[in-house]
C-alpha cells in the first residue's frame, strides 16, 4: 500500500517516460528507434550528402489508388551512398503509423531497423546514416494490415537494388488478385469480325500474289 | 465378289471380338473384393509436416508470483503465463510504470492512463482506455501465406479480428517471423474497471473497415457528456468511426459485473470475426488497483480487491465460434472492395456454420497452453464465463459442480443460488461461477487431470476432426509439470499436436487405412489389344469394301 501512496502523489497529474533508452527515444506522442545522426557506418569514411526527407502518411494519400487503405505521399526514395537521411515523419491520420525502415548495419541499428512511430497526428524528425553501398530497403508501417492494404515503400540507396513488390503505383504484387473480365457482346463481335477480317486479308493477299505471278 | 464374302467374314470375327471385349471389360475404376482385401496405406498428406511441442518454454521466469514496479502479481503456473510486465503496465497504467517495464512491453504509451483518486480511496478514478483493431492471418500480396499467422491449433490459421490495447512498435517477433508477438492475439481482450471509474475509451480504428464499439450490459448514457454517440450503433447514433479515425465513449459504471463490448457495425459479421470482448467492471474497495486488460482472457494475475476477500482465485473463460467461410473472406483478397463485398453481400450469415471453437482464442490442444485452470483443494475459484459465439453452449466440469452466483453480471439471491454440472449460456449471456474444489463428493470428487468442456458436441471439435475446439482441463497444481502441462499418460498428446492429425490426414488407432486395389495389368493390357485389334479390323474392312466397288 505504501507504494500506492507514493504513486499518488503523481496521480493529479499523468507523467510519462519521455526519455532515450537502448535506442529508443519514447513520450506518449510516439516514439523514435535508433535515431543516428553521427555515427558512421564502418564503409563511410564521410557523410556524402545530407539528404532531407519530410514523409506524411495517412489515409488521404491512398486517393487514386482503388482498393487501398493507407499509404505514404510518395513510396520511392533515392538517396547516395553514405548520405545522412534526415527524416520529418508527419502523420495526417488520427490513428498509429510507423515509418520502419529494415535491413541498416546491425552493428549500428539493433536489429537492422530504424523506426519513428507517431500515435496520432503529429510529426517528428530523426536521422539515420545509410551505408556506402547500392541497395534498395524494405520501409513499411507495421501496424496491423497497413502494409498490405497500401503503407510499403522503399529507399535505393546508390543505383539501389532493384524495386521491391507491392509498392503502390510502382511494382506488381508478388501474389496479385485475380479479376473477372467484363465481357459484352462488343467483345465477341469483335472477336468475330476480326477473324473475319483475318480470312478476307489472307484471300486478298493470296488473289494479289496469283495476279502477280500471272504478270 | 470372292473378294468381298473375305470382308464379310470379317465383319463377323470383329462382331465376335466386340463382344468379347465386352466380355472381358476391365473394372477400371473400383471392383468388388475377393478373398484379399487391399493392402492398406498411410493417407497422403501434402503439407509440411509438422509436430509442435506441447509446450515452447519460452517465459519461464514470467510463472513466479514476482512484484514489478509495486504491483504484486500472482503466481501463473500456465506454459504460456501472461507477460507480467503487461500486467504491471495494466495495473498501474501507462504513466506509472518504469522504463525498464515500458521496454519489456509492446504498449503505446497513451494506451492506457490512469489518474486523479476522485473519491479519495487510494486509487485512481479517471481511466483512459485506447483500442486498436487487429487483423491476424490476413491477406497480403507478399506471399501465398496469410500474416501474420496465428494458429489456434496446429495447422489452422482462420483469418480474425479482435480488438487490441493501443501498440507500440514491431508486430512480429523478428523481421523473419510470421509469428506475431504474445499481445496480437484472440480474443478481445477482457477489460477490467472499478464500480464509479470514470472511463474513456477510444476506438482508434487502425483497420481497413469502419467499426465502433457498443458496451453491453454496462453502465452507459445514451450520448456523451459532449452530446455525442455513446452507444456504438451506427442506426441510432453517428454514422461508424472510419478507418484512420477515432472516437471516445464515456462510462461511470454504477452497477458491478461481467458484461460485454463490441463492435456494431454489421454486427453478425464483424462479432463474428471476434470484435467482442469481456467487460468486467469490479465493485469499489479502497486502494483498488485493477488490472484494467487481461490480454487472452484466462487467468487474472492481479484480482480486485472484492475478489480477492471471496476467492483465491479468478479466470475470464471467453467461449467464442468461427464460420471457416466467414474467416476466408479476409484471406482472399488484397482488395478491401473486394473484402468487402466478400465479406458483407456474398457471404451469407443465414446460412453460417461454425466451424472452429475457440476458449480464449485457442482451440484444443493449444488451450492446454494457456487456458487450464489451476485449483488446489479447498479454494473457492471464480470463473466468469461468456459465451460470444451464435450458439448455446453447456459447459461441463469433470469431477465438479459449481454454483452460479451472477447471471449476465447480476448477482443471484443467495439463496435461490443453484448448484449443477452443466451451465446452459445463450449467446452474449454470461455467467459468474464459484467453483469449490472441496472433496466432498458434491463441489469435487478429488484432484485430478479434469477435463472442461462444452458439451454441445459439434464445439469439441476443429472443423470436425476431434479432439479439438473448446476442451480444456481443469488440473490440481500437484498434478501439473514444472513447464505447466498435466501430468498424462506419455503418448497421450502424440497425434493431437501434428498439422496432420487436423488435416483429418492421420489414422487413428492403426498405421494403415484401406486405400485402393492395383490395376490388373495382364488385364488391362489383353482388352487394350483387343479394342485396338477391333479398330484395325474395322479400318481394314472399310477401306476394303470400298477399294472394292
Amino acid at each position: 500500500m505504501k507504494l500506492f501512496t507514493l504513486l499518488l502523489v503523481f496521480i493529479t497529474t499523468p507523467v510519462f517516460a519521455g526519455m532515450n533508452h537502448g535506442g529508443m527515444i519514447m513520450d506518449e506522442t510516439g516514439m523514435i528507434m535508433n535515431h543516428n545522426p553521427d555515427v558512421l557506418p564502418k564503409d563511410c569514411p564521410k557523410i556524402s550528402k545530407e539528404v532531407d526527407l519530410t514523409i506524411r502518411a495517412g489515409h488521404k494519400f491512398t486517393q487514386g489508388f482503388a482498393g487501398k487503405m493507407f499509404t505514404y505521399d510518395k513510396r520511392d526514395w533515392q538517396v547516395p551512398g553514405c548520405a545522412r537521411v534526415n527524416v520529418t515523419f508527419i502523420n495526417e491520420d488520427e490513428i498509429r503509423h510507423q515509418f520502419m525502415i529494415h535491413g541498416l548495419p546491425g552493428y549500428m541499428y539493433p536489429k537492422g531497423m530504424f523506426t519513428i512511430e507517431i500515435y496520432g497526428k503529429g510529426q517528428k524528425t530523426a536521422s539515420f546514416i545509410v551505408p556506402s553501398r547500392d541497395y534498395t530497403y524494405y520501409i513499411h508501417c507495421e501496424v496491423s494490415q497497413h502494409t498490405e492494404k497500401g503503407m510499403k515503400a522503399q529507399l535505393k540507396v546508390g543505383e539501389g537494388s532493384g524495386d521491391l513488390d507491392s509498392i503502390l503505383g510502382l511494382s506488381a504484387p508478388l501474389t496479385p488478385d485475380s479479376y473477372p473480365i467484363n465481357n459484352t457482346s462488343i467483345t465477341w463481335l469483335s472477336l468475330a469480325f476480326s477473324f473475319l477480317l483475318g480470312i478476307a486479308l489472307i484471300l486478298f493477299l493470296s488473289d494479289l500474289i496469283r495476279q502477280k505471278l500471272k504478270s | 465378289m470372292s473378294h468381298k464374302r473375305l470382308y464379310y467374314q470379317l465383319i463377323l470375327i470383329t462382331v465376335l471380338l466386340i463382344a468379347l471385349a465386352i466380355w472381358q471389360l476391365p473394372d477400371f475404376f473400383q471392383r468388388n473384393a475377393g478373398i484379399n482385401l487391399p493392402k492398406g496405406v498411410t493417407p497422403q498428406f501434402n503439407q509440411t509436416l509438422k509436430i509442435d511441442k506441447p509446450c515452447v518454454d519460452l517465459h519461464p521466469e514470467w510463472r513466479n508470483a514476482q512484484r514489478i514496479d509495486g504491483v504484486k502479481m500472482a503466481e501463473s503456473r500456465l506454459c504460456e503465463p501472461d507477460n507480467p510486465f503487461d500486467v504491471a503496465a495494466f495495473v498501474l497504467g501507462m504513466n506509472h510504470i518504469s522504463m525498464s517495464t515500458l521496454m519489456n512491453t509492446n504498449i503505446a504509451e497513451d494506451a492506457l492512463t490512469k489518474s486523479d483518486d476522485l473519491d479519495g480511496d487510494g486509487d485512481p478514478d479517471i481511466i483512459r482506455i485506447k483500442l486498436e483493431v487487429l487483423e491476424l492471418n490476413g491477406a497480403t500480396p507478399d506471399s501465398p501465406n496469410v500474416f501474420p499467422q496465428y494458429e489456434i491449433a496446429p495447422g489452422i490459421q482462420p483469418g480474425l479480428w479482435a480488438f487490441s490495447p493501443k501498440l507500440r512498435g514491431m508486430s512480429v517477433k523478428n523481421f523473419r517471423s510470421q509469428k506475431p508477438n504474445a499481445i496480437l492475439r484472440a480474443p478481445s481482450p477482457v477489460i477490467r474497471v472499478e464500480k464509479g471509474d470514470k472511463v474513456y475509451i477510444t476506438l482508434e480504428n487502425t483497420h481497413y473497415f469502419p467499426h465502433t464499439i457498443h458496451f453491453h450490459g454496462v453502465d452507459h448514457a445514451f450520448k456523451t457528456s459532449q452530446g455525442g454517440d455513446n452507444d456504438g450503433v451506427p442506426i441510432t447514433g453517428e454514422k461508424a468511426v472510419m478507418p484512420g479515425k477515432t472516437r471516445t465513449y464515456e462510462l461511470q459504471p454504477r452497477h458491478a459485473g461481467t458484461m460485454l463490448y463490441h463492435c456494431h457495425v454489421q454486427t453478425d459479421k464483424h462479432l463474428m470475426m471476434g470484435l467482442v470482448g469481456m467487460f468486467v467492471v469490479e465493485e469499489n474497495r479502497p486502494n483498488n488497483w485493477v488490472q484494467t486488460f487481461n490480454v487472452g482472457a484466462g487467468h487474472v494475475r492481479y484480482s480486485s480487491a472484492a475478489i480477492k476477500e471471496k476467492y483465491d482465485r479468478e479466470y475470464d473463460l471467453h467461449y467464442q465460434s468461427i464460420d471457416k467461410n466467414l474467416a476466408k473472406t479476409i484471406q482472399q483478397s488484397n482488395d478491401i472492395r473486394e473484402i468487402s463485398k466478400q465479406m458483407h453481400r456474398v457471404y451469407n450469415m443465414s446460412e453460417s456454420n461454425e466451424n472452429y471453437f475457440m476458449l480464449n482464442g485457442h482451440s484444443f490442444p493449444y488451450t492446454l497452453r494457456d487456458s487450464i485452470i489451476v485449483a488446489k483443494q479447498n479454494e473457492n475459484i471464480k470463473l466468469r464465463v461468456a459465451n460470444t459465439q451464435h450458439s448455446n453452449i453447456a459447459v461441463h466440469i469433470h469431477g465438479h459442480k459449481a454454483t452460479i452466483t451472477d447471471y449476465d453480471g447480476v448477482e443471484q439471491n443467495p439463496a435461490a443460488q443453484i448448484t449443477r454440472d452443466v451451465f446452459s449460456i445463450a449467446a452474449a449471456q454470461r455467467l459468474d461461477l464459484k467453483l469449490q474444489t472441496t472433496d466432498d463428493g458434491l463441489h469435487s470428487y478429488g484432484e485430478g487431470v479434469w477435463l472442461f468442456h462444452d458439451h454441445v458436441e459439434t464445439a469439441v471439435s476443429n472443423d470436425g476432426m476431434g479432439p479439438g475446439g473448446n476442451i480444456a482441463l481443469l488440473v490440481y497444481e500437484n498434478m501439473l509439470t514444472s513447464i505447466g502441462l498435466p501430468i498424462l499418460r506419455k503418448d497421450a498428446l502424440d497425434d493431437v499436436f501434428s498439422n496432420r492429425f487436423y488435416a483429418k490426414k492421420q489414422v487413428l488407432w492403426g498405421k494403415n487405412e484401406a486405400g485402393k486395389f492395383p490395376p490388373n495389368m495382364l488385364h488391362l493390357i489383353l482388352f487394350g489389344l483387343l479394342l485396338g485389334a477391333i479398330v484395325g479390323l474395322i479400318f481394314f474392312i472399310f477401306r476394303g469394301l470400298s477399294k472394292a466397288d
